[in-house]
C-alpha cells in the first residue's frame, strides 16, 4: 500500500519525495498555517480600514489589494498552484488581479 | 549508424529520472474539475462586475441598504471559511503522506466550521427578512440574495463533495492516486476564494 501521484504517467509513492530530498518543493503545513494567520490578519485589516478609513479612493484601492492578496495566498498555498504548472498559477492569479482592478476602475468612474 | 549518433538517438527517447520526474510540476487533482473551477469562477466573475455597475448606477441606494447588513456576520463566516479552507488543505497534506485517519479528522473539522457559515447565513437571511427586506426590495437586494444565496448553494455543493471523499478516502480509494481527493478540496478553496471577493464587495467598499 502506498500513497502518491501520477506524474508524467509514472507513479511516484511520497516517502520517495522524501528520500530524495524533493519534498523541498512540496507545500509544508508550517507554510499552510502561516498563510492563514495571514489571512486572518488581511481580513481583520479590511474590517479595520472599514472603520476608521473614509470612503474615498485610497480605501477602495487599499481593500481591493487586500483582496489580491487573499487571493494569492489561496491560489498559491491552499490550492498548491505554487508548485502546479506555470499557466494554471498564472490563470487564477490573473483572475485575482483582474477583477478587483476592474471593480476599482468602475468604482473610480 | 555510427555510435555517437546511436547514443544521441538513445539520449533522447531515454526514460526520465526520478528526480525529474519528482520535480515535474503536477496540477493538483483532476484536469476536468480546473476547467469546472474555471467556469465557476466566470460565473462570479459576472455577478461581481454586475454588481459594481449597480452601485455605481444608485449609490445612493447602495449606500444605504449596505447599512442594514450586519459587518460581524460578514466577518465571522469569512473566518469560518477561511478556517475551513485551512483545515482542508492539512487535510491534503496529511493524505500525501498516506495518513488517512489524521486526513479524515481534519476534514470533519473543515466542516463542522463550514456549519458555522451555513448557520449565520441562514441567521442573516431570517434577520433580513423580519425587518421585511426580502429579494424585490430593490436592486441591492435582489442583487444580495441572488449572489450571496448562488455563493450558499456552492457551499452546500462543496460539503456534499468533501463529504464523498472523505467517504472514499475511508473506502481507501485514494490509495494508488490521491487526484480526485485534491481535485475536492481546489473546489472547497474555490468557494472561500468567491468569499473572499464577495466579502469586501458587498459588506465593505
Amino acid at each position: 500500500m502506498a500513497y502518491g501521484r501520477y506524474v508524467m504517467g509514472y507513479f511516484i509513492p511520497t516517502y520517495l519525495y522524501y528520500l530524495t530530498g524533493c519534498n523541498k518543493a512540496m507545500i509544508t503545513v508550517k507554510q499552510t498555517i502561516i498563510s492563514w494567520v495571514l489571512l486572518i490578519s488581511l481580513t481583520l485589516a479590511s474590517v479595520y480600514a472599514d472603520q476608521v478609513m473614509e470612503n474615498n479612493v485610497l480605501f477602495i484601492m487599499s481593500v481591493l489589494l487586500i483582496v489580491f492578496l487573499k487571493g494569492q495566498q489561496i491560489t498559491d498555498i491552499f490550492m498548491e498552484l505554487r508548485e502546479a504548472p506555470k499557466m494554471w498559477r498564472m490563470l487564477l492569479l490573473s483572475y485575482v488581479l483582474i477583477i478587483p482592478v476592474v471593480i476599482c476602475t468602475i468604482y473610480l468612474l | 549508424m555510427n555510435n555517437s549518433s546511436l547514443s544521441a538517438i538513445r539520449g533522447q527517447f531515454s526514460a526520465p529520472k526520478v528526480n525529474e520526474i519528482i520535480n515535474d510540476k503536477k496540477l493538483p487533482g483532476d484536469l476536468a474539475m480546473w476547467f469546472f473551477i474555471l467556469a465557476e469562477l466566470t460565473v462570479f466573475a459576472i455577478f461581481f462586475i454586475g454588481f459594481a455597475v449597480a452601485e455605481q448606477l444608485n449609490t445612493e441606494m447602495f449606500v444605504t441598504s449596505k447599512a442594514k447588513l450586519h459587518p460581524i456576520a460578514g466577518l465571522i463566516n469569512t473566518i469560518a471559511l477561511i478556517t475551513s479552507s485551512l483545515f482542508v488543505a492539512l487535510s491534503v497534506r496529511a493524505i500525501h503522506l498516506g495518513k488517512v485517519k489524521d486526513s479524515l479528522h481534519l476534514l470533519v473539522i473543515s466542516q463542522l466550521i463550514a456549519c458555522v457559515y451555513l448557520v449565520v447565513k441562514v441567521w442573516e437571511y431570517q434577520f433580513l427578512f423580519s425587518l421585511g427586506i426580502g429579494i424585490e426590495t430593490n436592486t441591492f437586494f435582489t442583487l444580495y440574495f441572488l449572489i450571496t444565496f448562488f455563493h450558499f448553494m456552492h457551499v452546500l455543493l462543496g460539503m456534499v463533495i468533501l463529504t464523498l471523499v472523505g467517504l472514499n478516502a475511508k473506502k481507501g480509494v485514494y490509495e494508488n492516486d490521491i487526484s480526485g481527493f485534491e481535485s475536492g478540496a481546489s473546489y472547497w478553496h474555490m468557494v472561500d476564494m468567491l468569499w473572499v471577493i464577495l466579502f469586501p464587495l458587498i459588506y465593505i467598499i
